[in-house]
């Protein structure tokens, strides 16, 4: 391998040298001419056309599916009937996608396909008295990017939970989620406006509340779902204001109007004009909603818990596509942040510290799917990074990178956690790779594991690099910091991942039973636990998404030797309105690291980093397993690290700290208003109705006190009326 | 045929009590359905094409020297809350066959009436009509809460007779003294709502502000807006199930109907000034009744407390006065009315077999009753404002119009006075009516199963719930479904009359700037006064 590296870079070297081809920029020449390719042209937006309606079944299947599954549900069917169906319908929304997809790479414009009238609200030619928000759906390569992952991956793993769930009381009543999820995720992506990109939204948050309170008599299932549901309103609320603030600014909510008012704007800039505050905090507000939906600091709290959900669920939703909801929000915005420097700031900051963060919770955390929860988070830290840092591309790169080998490596903590009943415990569990039936999901591990970690020449290890390269050259931005901090991640991340792969599937065989049991688990009787290894549907599914997480490195691999860097999903990326313009934000081509382009050492830096980390597990928890805990040394050294460990175990503290600044005040304040309500507001009113019975009653004590505040109030309103007829007129 | 819609209910409600005790359900199911039907049917006859313009107008005069006419119509508006009126009429009926066992009769025709007399609130269109309506309204439901209700009922029955009678005398006094104006300008008494409007319409700034400060105290006690809505969660919590349907979905609804009705059109200068101060009433309620729905542990108190923070919002988008606000406010209406009437039905459901309201008692019910759990679940989501539901447009429009309110308009006049701040607070209470509704669902569907101790079966209910109680939230759930997929033909009926009422409110501001600013050129030596525009508001 070492020796391949050595040859590629005498290879390729000199044309690396002067090839800066940054992602999305069309900027090829040298550091001579950095200063000259600053005159970055504004965003353009070409005005849509008119799309094929077959687009309307991406969505409109899943829907059936989901309807389907609510029908079998109802009437009680019994057997696998709404597992193929939801397999058999997500399979045509692929199919859809697919054709959908051809439709596009076709056209140059974006394509609208109008579904029906949703909102309407017309008042002639009023300015801003308007609302139009169509059921209908916005095509361009972003949206057929995303939706290709989306749906494939969910067929997938509908395959996958076909068995997985088997068994389960809720069969139907899962599928039926998981359809209608794909179908809320669909009009996230595919919506023309951002009220239907509201509905998706605020949707893919009820189907993850649904899915990870799946097991509702788990009284932590249902808290998890329920504080999934709440965080995620507190970013929804940024959304919304955003989108409000959108509305009155632009006058519209639909892509095509508020895009072609962004492309003046941004032509505006280019000729020096200024960007009213009321359009710069638009982006601002708008990354809330994403940093809650992607779970950045400081809103990531609800996604580790989310892992109370079926794991199918964890790799669907709260890996490979939800979490990456915010990621398309921004890149679909991109134009509009660029507008406001200090949001791209901002979002570049919170994802480069989430990052770090999530892998350091990542390290000392035992249960193998919060580890991969942590590193979801993490990861979508770097593609925040990405965003921030404008490398779209390179955000979007790795998010389709990401999906494959996370999806991967969910389904086989799935495979395992179903395998041992619900045993996650990394220190329980050890040599699943000598053990019969467990080969594929071993291998799946691995190679989900090597992309992780950036390993070199993995998928992984090209996305990743695109963003940490990016970030080294973009003005602005605290200087290399930004880098520097995603390279220390890099490293974290291969230990922690390799942390795991070691303990838990290499080693000597020997593992504990968890205490869940499906309900076929026949073989269970309390002595001899048995794994049961995983059947067909699941190693299918692991055989098909390790080999697309590896495949995904062979279109690098060539441009690679083609001398690029832009990765295979760039031109995807910058075919769409997430094409960075850098009208406010400078690249700087002469920037260095270690003395060379960026974008060429990083590969060397980060990938040593990278093999570093992996060969740190391995010291540690392979081949010095046994002796680390009991070594003297060891001792010492836990000691001294002990309270960042009791820290970094104890996640931070962050879910201490909400609860201790947020929850517990708010229900404190609620019970006091309660209190008020009942003693003060309302005991006012009491004192008002008292007075007239106690005046009543003085007056003629014989009567019933209802009659007479009747009388008293009559009267006492006709002289109020007479008063105000006095006063007034 | 409106006429028709309110002399069938009341006709029936004497049927009813007439009639031998065993027919009581039948005939006022048969009742409820045809005042439906004529309702359907008045729908379709209804001119869509001018859902401005008031149709079905049928007057007689009652008192020719007072000028009081028995005068009824409607304009898309009335016709949607007529339609509303309607269709929970046959559900509490049919709702209520297991609840009430005793005084069957008397219950049913007490219903009827309240049905009759909500349903001439929204036909009316003539203000002393409309008055005796508004007010005929407590006498059945006062009657239903302190026979039917549960143990606390008389308390709850007379607090809420006096506290919302109290409030409308004094509505009286500011309306009296809107026809004392119109008397004074036409030389004659009518009580014609829309004559009265032009007249109304020239009362002074500060006439107008004592008008709406005394309207604002009969209509704000309905809606109920902070601080005056303590004799709701009383009320709700001890009514039956169909009194607590009804005045959720209904009677509240008068209130901010009224509010549209009278106030906007009537003192268009003082809802420009004071439309900040309500919203921040109705903002405070949001917030403030929805952290108390949290601390609730009787479900039913729950939702009650939720109807408050949930009409803080459409009071917050009928102050926006814009075309989003006010519009998304009426589809409010009708989309509160369905949920949250949907939220009372289930909570009955659940009382009729558990006997109590209290969340400790009972918990993780969805593992007995997935029929009822799905049912409530999806209340629930239309209720938190999930989008694709009902609830969702009209709160973001709600909103949008709040944060839209005080752009510029044609004419140097702003729509509306409140701003984003106004909405970006309000909006938190969608934080917090997801954290007490999930918070209520959680308890009461999900986690180990909790049963009161001594529970036994129901002996005439299914442990899930029956065919007939499924047959009363289906239709519920089918139009918050609709109206949350396709709310276009609503939203379209609704354009003119919003239109109509926004454009009178500009054009009497714009007249009182105008006037200002003559006033001030014609007398330049007289110290300028600072005259409070609408425009006057941060964009």
């Amino acid at each position: 391998m070492a020796g391949i590296i050595a040859n590629l870079m005498s290879g390729l070297a000199p044309t690396l040298a002067t090839a800066h081809g940054a992602a999305g920029h069309a900027v090829t020449n040298g550091a001579h001419e950095a200063a000259a390719a600053h005159a970055a042209t504004p965003f353009e937006f070409i005005t849509p056309d008119a799309g094929p309606g077959f687009a309307l079944l991406i969505l409109a299947l899943p829907l059936l599916a989901s309807v389907l599954c609510g029908v079998y549900a109802a009437l009680g069917i019994k057997g696998k009937f709404p597992a193929w169906s939801t397999v058999v319908l997500l399979a045509g929304s692929f199919v859809a996608t697919l054709m959908a997809a051809g439709t596009v790479f076709q056209s140059n414009a974006p394509l609208i396909v109008h579904g029906f009238d949703w909102i309407s609200l017309k008042w002639g030619n009023v300015p801003g008295q308007s609302l139009t928000a169509n059921f209908s759906l916005f095509l361009d390569q972003l949206t057929v990017l995303w939706m290709l992952f989306v749906t494939g991956l969910a067929t997938l793993i509908a395959l996958y939970a076909s068995e997985y769930m088997a068994g389960d009381r809720g069969y139907a009543r899962f599928f039926g989620f998981f359809a209608l999820f794909v179908f809320m995720m669909s009009c996230l992506v595919m919506g023309d406006s951002l009220v239907l990109l509201y509905l998706g939204w605020e949707g893919v948050g009820l189907c993850s509340y649904l899915l990870i309170g799946f097991l509702y008599k788990k009284p932590s299932a249902v808290a998890a779902a329920k504080k999934a549901f709440i965080v995620n309103r507190i970013g929804d609320l940024g959304l919304a204001l955003g989108l409000m603030l959108a509305f009155t600014q632009f006058g519209s909510l639909e892509y095509k109007e508020i895009f072609r008012q962004v492309a003046e704007l941004q032509a505006g800039v280019a000729h020096g004009h200024e960007v009213p505050w009321s359009i710069r905090a638009i982006p601002l507000l708008l990354m809330v909603g994403a940093f809650g939906k992607s779970a950045q600091l400081p809103l990531y709290v609800w996604l580790p818990d989310a892992m109370e959900g079926p794991t199918p669920v964890s790799a669907l939703i709260h890996a490979a596509t939800m979490v990456t909801a915010g990621v398309y929000l921004i890149a679909r915005f991109l134009p509009v942040f660029e507008l406001n420097p200090a949001a791209l700031n901002t979002v570049a900051w919170i994802g480069c510290l989430t990052a770090f963060f999530a892998a350091t919770i990542g390290m000392a955390t035992y249960d193998i799917k919060r580890v991969m929860a942590y590193s979801t988070v993490s990861q979508l830290g770097y593609m925040f990074l990405g965003l921030g840092v404008l490398s779209s591309a390179g955000a979007g790169n790795h998010v389709v990178t990401h999906a494959f080998f996370k999806a991967t490596l969910f389904l086989a903590c799935g495979a395992v956690m179903h395998g041992f009943a619900g045993q996650l415990d990394l220190r329980r569990l050890s040599g699943l790779w000598h053990m019969k039936g467990w080969k594929i999901v071993s291998a799946s591990m691995l190679v989900g594991c090597l992309c992780l970690a950036g390993f070199p020449l993995s998928a992984g290890f090209f996305s990743k690099d695109m963003i940490i390269a990016e970030s080294f050259v973009t003005e602005g931005f605290g200087g290399s910091l930004l880098g520097l901090l995603a390279l220390l991640t890099a490293g974290l991340t291969a230990y922690y991942t390799f942390r795991v792969f070691f303990r838990v599937f290499v080693g000597p065989v020997e593992y504990h039973a968890g205490d869940e049991h499906h309900g076929d688990d026949a073989h269970d009787d309390g002595h001899g636990f048995h794994p049961h290894a995983p059947g067909w549907a699941i190693n299918t599914v692991l055989v098909t998404l390790s080999a697309f997480a590896l495949a995904a490195s062979i279109p690098y691999l060539i441009m690679w030797f083609g001398a690029s860097h832009d990765g295979w999903i760039t031109g995807l990326v910058s075919h769409s309105t997430a094409k960075a313009s850098n009208i406010t934000v400078g690249v700087d081509h002469t920037a260095t690291f270690l003395g060379a382009n960026p974008h060429f050492i990083m590969y060397f830096v980060s990938g040593g980093i990278g093999i570093v980390g992996i060969l740190v597990a391995w010291l540690l928890h392979f081949r010095g397993r046994t002796e680390a805990a009991t070594s003297p040394g060891a001792e010492e050294a836990a000691r001294a690290v002990g309270p960042i460990l009791t820290w970094a175990t104890n996640k931070w503290y962050v879910d201490e700290f909400y609860d201790f600044l947020l929850r517990k005040p708010l229900w404190f304040l609620a019970h006091v208003f309660y209190f008020i309500d009942a003693l003060l507001v309302d005991g006012i009113v009491n004192l008002f109705g008292w007075m007239p019975r106690a005046i009543g009653g003085s007056l003629r004590p014989s009567q019933n006190g209802f009659l007479q505040s009747y009388a008293v109030g009559m009267t006492g309103g006709l002289a109020l009326l007479l008063v105000i007829v006095w006063i007034v007129g | 045929m409106l006429t028709a819609l309110i002399l069938i209910p009341l006709f029936g409600a004497l049927l009813v009590a007439l009639a031998p005790v065993r027919f009581a359900r039948l005939l006022s199911t048969v009742v409820t359905l045809a005042a439906l039907v004529v309702s359907v049917v008045a729908a379709f006859r209804f001119n869509w094409s001018y859902p401005g313009s008031v149709s079905f107008q049928q007057s007689y005069t009652l008192v020719e020297q007072l000028g009081v006419r028995l005068s009824v119509g409607a304009d898309s508006v009335s016709l949607l809350l007529i339609l509303l009126t309607a269709l929970l009429g046959p559900l509490c009926v049919v709702g209520s066959y297991t609840a009430i066992t005793t005084r069957v009769r008397n219950y049913y025709a007490w219903l009827l009436v309240l049905q009759a007399a909500v349903t001439g609130v929204f036909a009316a269109q003539d203000l002393m009509l409309f008055y005796v309506f508004f007010e005929f309204t407590l006498i059945p439901l006062y009657v239903l809460i302190s026979l039917y209700g549960s143990t606390n009922r008389r308390r709850a029955a007379t607090k809420f007779f006096l506290y919302t009678f109290t409030g409308s005398v004094i509505a009286l006094a500011g309306l009296v003294y809107v026809a004392y104006v119109g008397y004074e300008r036409n030389l004659g008494w009518s009580w014609s709502i829309a004559e009265l409007q032009s007249a109304a319409a020239s009362m002074t700034r500060r006439e107008q502000a004592w008008v709406m400060l005394a309207m604002l105290a009969g209509f704000a006690v309905k809606v109920p807006l902070f601080p005056v809505h303590t004799w709701l969660p009383l009320a709700h919590t001890e009514a039956p199930t169909a009194g607590s349907v009804v005045l959720a979905g209904v009677l509240l609804k008068l209130g901010t109907y009224a509010f549209y009705k009278f106030v906007l059109p009537f003192t268009p200068l003082a809802v420009m000034q004071y439309a900040p101060a309500i919203a921040v009433l109705a903002i405070i309620g949001i917030i403030y009744t929805g952290l108390i729905c949290w601390a609730q542990n009787d479900v039913k108190k729950l939702v009650a407390y939720s109807s408050v923070s949930h009409l803080g919002f459409c009071v917050l988008g009928l102050f926006a006065v814009n075309m989003v606000g006010i519009s998304g406010s009426i589809l409010y209406m009708l989309n509160h009315g369905l949920s949250t009437g949907a939220l009372f039905f289930c909570i009955g459901m659940l009382y009729e077999r558990y006997h109590t309201r209290s969340m400790d008692e009972m918990g993780g019910l969805s593992t007995k009753m997935p029929v009822f759990a799905f049912f409530l679940v999806f209340f629930t989501m239309a209720s938190v404002g999930l989008p694709g539901l009902n609830g969702f447009v009209s709160e973001f429009m709600c909103l949008l119009g709040a944060f839209q309110s005080g752009a510029d308009g044609p004419g140097g006049v702003a729509f509306g006075s409140l701003g984003p701040w106004f909405a970006a607070v309000a909006a938190t209470g969608m934080i917090v009516a997801a954290m007490y509704l999930l918070y209520m669902v959680g308890r009461v569907l999900f986690g180990p199963l909790r049963e009161p101790a001594g529970h036994h079966e129901h002996e005439k209910l299914p442990t899930d719930l029956s065919w007939r109680e499924i047959g009363v939230l289906t239709p519920i759930a089918v139009l918050c479904l609709v109206l949350g997929l396709y709310p276009k033909p609503v939203l379209q009926s609704l354009e003119e009359p919003v239109a109509m009422v926004i454009d009178e409110i500009r054009t009497v501001n714009q007249r009182a700037i105008t006037e200002a600013e003559q006033a001030m050129l014609a007398d330049p030596t007289q110290p300028q006064t600072p005259v409070v525009l609408a425009t006057e508001t941060t964009p």
